[in-house]
């Protein structure tokens, strides 16, 4: 079972910038004086804070009554002492109970709010969780999934791993995981409810069995310490503003002498022939919108720098190159397309780009489409795979 | 065990998932037995609802409430034994635990107001007032955040089975 007592199981913290208070971790205390350091840390807090507290409990897995009732009593004792005091429980859609449990305190005080944490994580999400990123990574993963076949092996993938998924989208990777490398177990996680109902129908219409998909937060996972040989997290740490806080989960999640693997792209080395001159511009264009939203589209060969500042060991890179020649021409052309509607589209107006600016940016993609189906054309999309070891 | 019954009409059948026995003495002699137990079953059981993750930490956080309410008999002998079985969406936890017989009428009455409309006015009422969660508020807050059933059945010896079903799969997000 897992080292409950090698690690404090709960943690409460009071940030006086912010005026939080949070709690985070597993507290089932039998009794509550096992809580005192705690309780007392709450009532310091709401001793030295005005206007608003904020009680965080994004990262609180389970708590007992017995410890929900020690903590809500100073708060709802708070509430009616000092009535110039409002409370704001911050929950987590993820953590089931949480909003339950913790709004039944605002139906006693109103001063108490109870706000589900969720949609906004970082400023481009809306682009990706919900928006036409569906057809685009169905077939990127098609394109990628003939290199990485070979690559993952290399980097730790062998039947009978115990694998998580982290970011898997619609669960393609998952599934052509399962097919091919028979892993024992396959955890696949995603914060995009349709995306996985999407993975879920498809595991059912084809009858696949063995991949867990599950909703989650890949900054504040639920799983637990130390359970994968491999952890997989692919073309997602570029979209956080601030990927060293995922990868810490990655490896928290990663058993010591498991591996961490992670796909990145850099955008602006997208290339093609001809018109290389008119692609280049464009793509180097797509690193700059995507910064805008903050979003590190260049990140790829960053990995390695932030698998050793995340402390793993033993760490490998690779690189290789989805072109226009692996299979067929018209799927490479399919993505560029995809990738046009949103960048230029959506992701652009956005922005508040204007009508000349677009028409330069969309050209870059028609060129690189171009460039894809030319009879003599050439059209590649770079993809940087690093993995590193958890140290024992 | 086996000496549990279920109505013979109407009663769908669940089927058997795991089961645990210990000796209560065992049980009791450490508080986090109840983080144990419930932590493991919960995986156990989880692997094939629709979200495992999801499913494991909100089965855990029920069950354990279940089992800490057992863990305070002051019957000092016999066995515990917890079952868990399914039905669909539902899945039913089986608390066999010795009980003097007077904590027997207590469950009773206990279960009786879990299945009142006004459960919920009398959990909020202990949440706002000062006495540590009691055995029957815990109870009652299974039925109000969780929205599970309960029952009492009789069990051999100095035993009682409490019977909760647990809709998980149903509670929204
Ligand atoms: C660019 S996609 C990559 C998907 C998949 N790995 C692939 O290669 O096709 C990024 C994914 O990250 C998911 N995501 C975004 N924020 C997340 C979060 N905080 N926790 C978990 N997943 C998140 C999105 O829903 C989306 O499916």
């Amino acid at each position: 079972m897992s080292p409950y007592n090698l690690h404090p199981r709960f943690k409460t913290q009071y940030d006086a910038n912010n005026q939080e208070f949070s709690i985070s971790g597993v507290i089932r205390p039998q009794a509550i004086d096992e809580l005192g350091p705690s309780l007392a840390l709450l009532r310091d807090a709401i001793g030295r804070v005005r206007g608003v507290l904020y009680v965080n409990v994004r990262r609180l897995a389970q708590m007992n009554n017995a410890a929900f009732h020690a903590f809500s009593r100073i708060i709802l004792d708070a509430c009616r002492a000092r009535p110039d005091l409002k409370f704001v429980v911050i929950t987590s859609s993820v953590v089931g109970w949480t909003s339950r449990k913790f709004g039944r305190l605002s139906g006693i005080e109103p001063n108490i709010t109870v706000e589900e944490y969720d949609s906004e994580f970082y400023p481009g999400q809306g682009f990706l969780e919900e928006g036409g990123f569906v057809p685009i990574l169905r077939t990127q993963t098609k394109m990628t999934w003939r290199h990485e076949r070979a690559i993952l092996p290399r980097h730790g993938m062998r039947p009978g791993v115990v694998m998580a998924d982290i970011c898997c989208g619609i669960g393609d990777f998952a599934v052509l995981v399962q097919k091919e490398f028979q892993p024992s177990r396959i955890v696949a996680l995603d914060h995009s409810i349709s995306s996985l109902d999407y993975a879920r129908r498809v595991m059912r219409e084809f009858d696949i069995r063995g991949i867990e998909y599950t909703y989650g937060d890949a900054s504040e996972m639920l799983l637990d310490e130390a359970q994968f040989d491999l952890v997989t997290c692919r073309h997602s740490l570029q979209i956080f503003n601030r990927p060293e806080l995922i990868l810490k989960e990655l490896y928290r999640i990663c058993k010591p002498g498991g591996r961490v693997y992670i796909t990145n792209e850099k955008n602006s080395h997208c290339l093609g022939e001809p018109r290389a001159e008119s692609i280049r511009w464009t793509y180097n264009e797509v690193a700059k919108l995507f910064a805008h939203f903050e979003m590190d589209v260049e990140l790829g060969p960053k990995s390695r720098r932030y698998l050793i500042e995340a402390g793993f060991d033993d760490i490998r890179v690779e690189t290789f190159t989805v072109t226009n020649l692996d299979g067929d021409p018209q799927d490479f052309a399919d993505v560029i397309v995809a990738w046009a509607d949103v960048y230029a589209g959506e992701m652009a107006t956005k922005r508040g780009d204007g009508p000349e600016f677009v028409a330069r940016f969309r050209q870059g993609f028609q060129d690189h489409i171009f460039a894809a189906l030319h009879p003599k054309g050439y059209a590649g999309w770079p993809i940087w795979v690093a993995s590193g070891r958890r140290p024992q | 065990m086996g000496s549990v019954l279920h109505d013979p009409a109407g009663e769908p059948t669940f089927e058997p998932m795991i089961q645990i026995d210990m000796e209560i003495k065992t049980f009791v002699s450490a508080w986090k037995h109840c983080d144990y137990v419930s932590t493991y079953i919960a995986r156990m059981i989880s692997q094939n609802r629709s979200d495992s993750v999801r499913h494991s930490n909100l089965f855990s956080s029920a069950f354990n409430e279940l089992l800490e309410v057992a863990f305070r008999t002051r019957h000092a002998d016999g066995e515990l034994a917890c079952r868990v079985s399914r039905h669909g969406a539902t899945d039913r936890i089986e608390l066999t635990f010795p009980c003097m017989p007077e904590e027997r009428q207590f469950y009773q009455e206990a279960a009786s107001q879990v299945a009142g409309f006004e459960a919920r006015e009398r959990y909020l009422n202990s949440v706002s007032g000062d006495l540590a969660p009691s055995r029957e508020v815990v109870l009652l807050e299974l039925a109000v955040d969780y929205d599970a059933t309960l029952r009492v059945e009789e069990a051999d010896g100095d035993a009682i089975t409490l019977v909760m079903d647990l809709p998980l799969e149903g509670l929204q997000h």
